[in-house]
This record gives structure tokens, sequence and C-alpha cells, in this order.
């Protein structure tokens, strides 16, 4: 295991009384794994990747949580517990790449920032033929020329680019990608997640997908954890979460998608799109038994009472969900 | 049977950028049209071409077979045909009006007496099941989804034949967004209405609309049934969106 | 209502914002009480010019015998009239100016724009001295100045408010359902783009009592026997050999004016402009 993150729980402080953003979420990569985090608004994903990297807000507390990063420990319930690991051990690429980019400085200026901190030492001409093949090699059009832009002059899907070039250079263990296609075009996402897999497969590190999106997991992913209201409810192998989805809310959650090839019926009434009844708990006041009780098609009485644990599925390693349905008496 | 909306050789340029470059489409009354295009594809300013919210450069807009003009006269008999749902309906609500204020103003603009306005802003409601109460409350005193159909109400209280929505399901997560789908297909269906959506998400419009049409850069390059429109795509670029689409089923 | 007593609360939560709260409703009293509680500020009593602080004249009197507390009271109160009469009319014809031009945009906007950088362009108390010329000292020309040099300020705020709010949903889905404009103006434009005026409008406050302050005090403003505060502290200066009390005492009070309602008006935009707070 190249990541591993134990029982993290953060706390919000609001006006209106402390939420709990994430309760226990344990999540583990293995190297040149790429593990998708799906949720909904709401669903605290967000706030894993800012728990990790230290970015959380200021009314953020951790009140629980280790990560377990090549083998060393870091206590993430201290403030900066990870701050020798921002840029080196791990990096990340936002929704919005402008929040990683520098307006004033150049690309190549922000690059080679990087590579100095990566590699003290090395002469400034190392440096700059070093950003340049890593522009080169997340397929950014004329590196050269690039080099000497400001972000403002490149389109969305450039800059989302130049940031996976900054993770390239600083090779980290760990790369959180934070929905970083949804401002996109589907073409460009397309091409942005072929260059983030090729990062992981060239520098063989553990890529943490955070989205909203199925078809991305589904497309793109080894792995998949579904959170719910700051609960993770299933974990696995995509595969085999796609074909036995442990959760009612993960299969939920599948047929909700809608396939690119479905056939539409000619009859517009057999048109129907899927919806999940219902609204997220309050966060401030964590219902007894499942969280997922309320919305739930199979619930049954034990389900508003019992806090199910996360039971295993199948004889398959890995895969498991809190749902009290798999529990074995 | 005259088209719902007929386009012909649309042009608008903005500076350098020609946003429309030659559209030309006719949607059929009655019909569930969609237009699928990335950012850029000069979608949105058709759409608003077509409220009237944008002048076109050259061309013609027909909307049930009556030129589009501007002016103020042209518009207040436009609004009783066609009225849009915007990309985030629950900003499409004044923050500052009460919600029966705002309903009001659409039997003011009808001529219609209070009473009979209120009497089919009820029927509306329990139709999109909204409380009555709903009506006393600010926009942000109501959840996001009501807000979605309180604007949806009262697009619908303006007795629309052609409704077009921009984005409908943006920002919104799947488990909700078919509810405003399944929503909008019954009024579609109930009220005999046009719908026309507007959407980058190729899935739904497939789903959801009888014909479509692809944008990129301000021109169509290909339009038709859907089922032939995504099942044999002619156009190169239509199968570079469809293969690209990061969809569930394409999963090994 | 509600939203007057979360203003308030909102105001109270930092130390600035009360500070400012007190400060402001204790020179309202001091204003308003003033006429209550001490003689007639114009009555000359000659045996007891420059007489110290004591029970009969809380504050002293001056070099005519004239009952200082009365005086800066009337003082007072004289600028907050005007400062509250100038920044009303100037944001209300400034936001209706602002707005119109913010939603017709084209010449009109250019037209509006040209006129405000023109008056801009004069430095107020230039613009003071050539408008005392044509007509004459007094309150009115006063008032004629301030607000001229004011509207701008609102307009350019509305303006702009009103550029962002044109382009907004909400305001499209109002004109697509062909709501009548002036409705739309006064419901949907005004309420949204006087958070921000209100904010200005508090802000200015002080400016204008400043201004009226230094002006009567080059003796362009207020004319005698009217007492202003400005005059009061000029009148003090000429004789602060023999006592300094007068000059001190007006100068405190337009101190605790000025600094209350500049508090006053911080905290009112943390409340009701937590964004444009938030960038200082």
């Amino acid at each position: 295991m190249a990541i591993s993150l134990r029982d993290l729980s953060v706390d919000y402080t609001l006006p209106q009384g402390t939420a709990h953003a994430l309760r226990g979420v344990s999540l583990d990569i293995r190297k040149g794994q790429m593990l998708g985090l799906v949720g909904e608004s709401g669903s605290g994903k967000s706030t894993v990747a800012f728990a990790l990297m230290g970015l959380l807000a200021n009314n953020a507390r951790v009140t629980s949580g280790t990560a377990t990063i090549e083998g060393r420990s870091f206590d993430l319930t201290k403030r900066n517990a990870t701050a020798d690991l921002r840029g080196r051990g791990m990096a990340m690429i936002f929704q919005d790449p402008m929040l990683s980019l520098n307006p004033v400085f150049t690309i190549g200026t922000q690059l080679c920032e990087v590579l100095r901190r990566r590699a003290p030492g090395s002469d400034r001409k190392t440096r700059v033929a070093m950003a340049q093949d890593a522009l080169a090699k997340v397929k950014l059009s004329n590196p050269q020329r690039r080099m000497n832009q400001y972000p403002h002059e490149l389109s969305g899907g450039m800059r989302q680019r130049v940031v996976i070039a900054m993770a390239l250079l600083s090779e980290p263990a760990l790369l959180i990608a934070d929905e970083p296609t949804t401002a996109l075009d589907v073409t460009v996402e397309a091409q942005i997640m072929r260059e983030i897999i090729g990062l992981r497969d060239r520098i063989g590190c553990a890529v943490l997908l955070i989205t909203h999106s199925l078809g991305l997991v589904t497309e793109y992913c080894d792995a998949i954890s579904v959170l719910y209201a700051g609960e993770k409810l299933e974990s696995g192998t995509v595969k085999e979460v796609q074909r036995q989805p442990g959760h009612p809310y993960t299969r939920m959650l599948f047929d909700c998608e809608v396939p690119i090839d479905c056939e539409r019926h000619a009859d517009a009434s057999e048109n129907r799109f899927t919806v999940i009844a219902g609204e997220l708990p309050d966060p401030r006041q964590r219902p007894p038994g499942c969280i997922f009780n309320g919305r739930c098609d199979v619930s049954f009485e034990d389900c508003a009472v019992i806090d199910p644990g996360d039971y295993p599925i199948g004889n398959h390693a890995g895969h498991s969900a809190r749902c009290l349905r798999l529990q074995t008496p | 049977m005259t088209d719902a909306i007929s386009i012909s050789q649309a042009q608008l340029r903005f500076g350098e950028t020609a946003a429309l470059d030659g559209v030309s489409l006719a949607i059929p009354n009655g019909s569930c049209f969609g237009i699928v295009g990335e950012s850029g594809s000069g979608k949105t300013t058709l759409m608003r071409a077509v409220l009237g919210l944008q002048k076109l450069d050259r061309g013609e807009i027909r909307i049930l077979g009556k030129p589009l003009l501007h002016g103020r006269a042209a518009l207040k008999e436009r609004a009783g045909f066609i009225q849009p749902i915007f990309q985030d309906p629950a900003a499409s609500l004044s923050p500052r009006s009460r919600i029966r204020t705002l309903m009001d103003e659409v039997g003011t603009v009808l001529r219609e007496p209070l009473a009979a306005t209120h009497e089919r802003l009820h029927v509306i409601l329990n139709r999109l099941g909204l409380p009555p109460g709903v009506v006393d409350k600010y926009p942000h005193e109501i959840s996001g989804g009501q807000a979605r159909r309180v604007a949806i109400a009262r697009a619908l209280l303006m007795k629309p034949s052609i409704l077009i929505a921009d984005e409908p399901t943006a920002g919104l997560d799947v488990s909700v967004q078919g509810d405003l789908l399944n929503l909008l297909q019954d009024i579609r269906r109930s009220q005999h209405i046009t719908l026309v959506i507007i959407s980058h998400n190729l899935a739904i419009v497939r789903l959801i609309a009888e014909n479509a049409a692809v944008m990129r850069a301000g021109k169509v390059v290909e339009a038709g049934e859907v089922g032939s429109l995504f099942g044999s795509p002619q156009d190169a670029y239509t199968r570079e969106l469809l293969a690209a689409w990061p969809s569930v089923s394409a999963a090994k | 209502m509600s939203g007057l007593v979360a203003t308030l609360k909102g105001i109270c939560s930092e130390r600035e914002g009360r500070l400012g709260l007190a400060f402001t409703c204790l020179i309202l009293v001091f204003a308003l009480a003033g006429p209550l509680v001490s003689p007639d500020p114009n009555v000359i009593d000659v045996k007891a010019r420059f007489a110290a602080p004591g029970l009969a004249h809380l504050l002293g009197t001056d070099n005519l015998g004239r009952d200082l507390l009365a005086r800066t009271s009337a003082g007072t109160r004289y600028a907050l009239t005007l400062a509250v009469m100038i920044v009303v009319i100037s944001s209300v014809i400034g936001s209706l100016i602002g707005i119109v031009a913010g939603i017709a945009g084209g010449w009109v906007d250019r037209a509006v724009t040209a006129v405000f950088d023109i008056v801009n362009a004069f430095p107020p108390l230039i613009l003071a001295f050539a408008l005392i010329a044509l007509y004459g000292k007094g309150s009115a020309t006063f008032v004629l100045l301030v607000t001229v040099v004011f509207i701008p300020q609102f307009g350019r705020m509305a303006r702009a408010r009103a550029q962002t709010l044109r382009n907004l949903s909400f305001i499209e889905a109002e004109r697509m359902l062909a709501v009548h404009p002036v409705t739309i103006v006064v419901r949907h434009y005004l309420p949204n783009v006087a958070g921000p005026i209100i904010v200005l409008a508090s802000m200015n406050l002080p400016v204008v009592i400043a201004f009226e302050a230094s002006l009567s005090f080059l003796g362009f403003g207020v004319q005698p026997p009217k007492s202003s505060l400005g005059t009061l502290i000029k009148d003090g200066f000429i004789s602060i050999n023999q006592s300094w009390w007068p000059t001190v005492a007006s100068a405190l009070v337009l101190a605790i004016a000025t600094l209350g309602a500049t508090l006053l008006g911080e905290a009112l935009r943390r409340v009701i402009d937590p964004k444009t707070a938030g960038v200082r």
C-alpha cells in the first residue's frame, strides 16, 4: 500500500452549529493505481483532499485521522501535518487550474520554480530543458513558446495540462485530482484524463480522483470509493463494484447514470430518468442507524437503529460496503 | 404545419470570432429538440437570439411563423409564446421579491385579474408538487430544488407554447437531475409544448429529444432524428464527441 | 424589521462597530438635546465672555459671552442636517442616473460617464469657490455644491451594479416575461443596488461634515450669527490665547462625529456587503 488514510473525521464550525463533514473515512490507494472517490455535492469528497493537503478552511478541524504515505505516518489532527509533503510527496490538480497557477509569472518560471525545490543545485539551463520536456510530455502544443506565456494566454484545457506538467516535475507519491475536468468540454476531458493516466504510469504514483461522475470513474479508475454525507459507503475495484454493487446507494447511483448508448423509446412516457428521492441528512445531527436510511429502497427496521459496520462482499479482497443486508449472521 | 422555430442563415460575430456562422434549423411544433455542443459552439448564443436577447447580424428567425422583431410590442407578444428556463433557474428569481410578487407580475403582464392568476398558479404549483405556502417566501428561503420548480412554474404561468431550457442539468447531481428532466417531459406532454433543450450532455439529449442538432464553432455540423444521429453519426466531430463521452456502460 | 435587527447585531459584533454606533448615538443625542437643556445659542452676554465651564455654562462661553454648549449643539445639528440632506439627495439622484445609464448603455452611458468625469475633474474646494463666487455664500450653495460633487460617486457605483445586474438571469427572466421596464427598475434593480449605495452614503456622511466644517472655517460656509462646527473652531482659534476651551470642545465634537460616522459606515459595509469588505 502506497497510501492509506485511516479514520478521517472533519468538523466545520458554522454559525448554525458544528457540521460533521467527514466521519471516519478510510481509503487505500496502491502505487500506480487510480482510486475514484465518488460522491454528490455535500458528500465531503473535496474535504478529503483538503484535509490530506492541509488546505482546510479556518473553520474546519480534523478530529481524527492518520495518513500513511510511502511508509511515513502523519497525524492529520495536527495543523500542517503534511506541510513538508506539499509539492514533493503530494501534488494536487484543482478544478480551476488558475488556483495552482500564479497569474503574474510565466509558465516557464513556475515550472522551474517547482524544479528548484525538487532538485536544488541544478542549473537554470537543465531546469528550463526539463520544464520544456514536461510540457511536451503532457502534449502541450509548441512547448518552447508556452514557456514564455502567462496563464491567461492559455485555454482552460491547456492550463490544466500545465498543472499536470507541474505535478509531473514534482514527482509526487500521491496525486490528488479534485474534479480536474468538470469545467472542461468532453473532448478535452478525455485528453486530460489520458494525460493524468500517462503521468501516473510515468512516475508510478498513486492517484486520488475526486469526482461526481461515475462515468469518469468506470472509464479511467482501478478502484472506487463511494462517499455519501461524509461516510464511505462502499469501496472495491471498479469492476467488482459495478458488477455487484454492495450498497443500495451505489446501485441507485449507477441507475441514475444515463448511458450514452441508451436507445430512445418511441413512446415518450417510457423515457424516464431515474431519481434518488429524498434529501441529504442534516450534517449537524447524524440520524441513528444507517446514514442512507431515509432514501433507501430496501431498508428494514434495523436500518433506523443499527449503524452498519463495513462488511466484505463475496470473496474479493477489498470489496466492502456498509449495509446491514450484507451482515452474515 | 408551421414550425415552432425556424432559423435561416443566422450570422453573428463578436469581434473576430463568429458566434453564429450561417445556422439554419427548423424545430417542428410539439416536438422536443436538443441542441448539443461544447463551450463556444454557439448553442447558448443561438438560444439568446431566438429569445430576442441577442440581435443577429444577418439571417432570420421565425417563431410560429412570425418573424422575430425587437421592440417592446413584439417582446410582449412573444412572451406569451416562448419562455426560457435559465441554466440556474433559481438565479432567475429576483432575490429581493417574494415569490407571490413575482407571480403577480405575470398576471399584470397578461392583463388578467389577480384572482384568475392565483387560480391558475394554484393548479400549476400543485402539478409541480410545490406547497401553496411557497408563494409567501423569498427565493433564498426555499431549497434549490423548489426554486427550480418555482422558476418553471413562473414560465408556465405565461402559458407559453415553446420552452427553451439552457443546460437544465448543469451543476445538478445525477440523483436529482432526473427529477427535473422527468418534470420537463411531463409538462411537455401534458401541455403540448415544444421543448428545446440546450445541453452538453449527449446522453440526456439522446433520451429526451426526438430530434437534435450538433453545433460546433457557430455551425450546425449535423442534425436529425436522435436515433440515427447518435446511432450512426455521419460527421467526424459527432463521432469524436460520442467517443469522448465517459459512460458507465463503456467499462469492461 | 428583522433585517434591521440583524444589521444592528452585525454592526455590534465587532469593537469598531460598537464604538461607531456609540459615538454616532452620542452625537445625535448631543445635537438633538442641545436646545432642551441649554439657553439660546445667540444670546450675547458680554459680562460673561470667555467664562470657563461651570454650572451656568457647561462648556463655558465665547468672546461674546454666548453659551458654547448651545452653540456647539446647534453647529452639530446644522452639520448633521446638511450632511443627511445632501447624502440623501445625491444618492437618490445618483442611483437613478447610474441605473439608467447602466441599463441603457450606448451613447446614454457614454454621455453620463463623461459628465461624471467632468464634475470629478474639479477639486471640490475650487468648485466651491467658483459656486460661491456665482451664487454667494450660504447653506443653499453648499448643499448644491456637495450634492453635485457626490452625484457622480453614487452614479458610478449604481451604474456598475446595474451593468452586472443587467446580465443576470433574474433580470433577463423579467425581460422575457415582458414586465414593464419601470417595474423592473423599481422592483428589481433598486433593491439590489441599494445595499452598496447605503454603505457609500454612510461613509460619505463624515466627509460632508468635515467639508462643511472646513468651508466654514475658511469663512465660506454658514454666516454669523448662526454657528457651525467650522466657525466655532475658527472663532475659538482666534482667541485661543484667552481661552482654549472653545476650540478643543468644538474640534472634539467634530472628531467624534466624523470618527463615529466613519466607523459606523465601515461596520455597515461589513454587514451589508461582506464581499467588498473582504477586499481591503
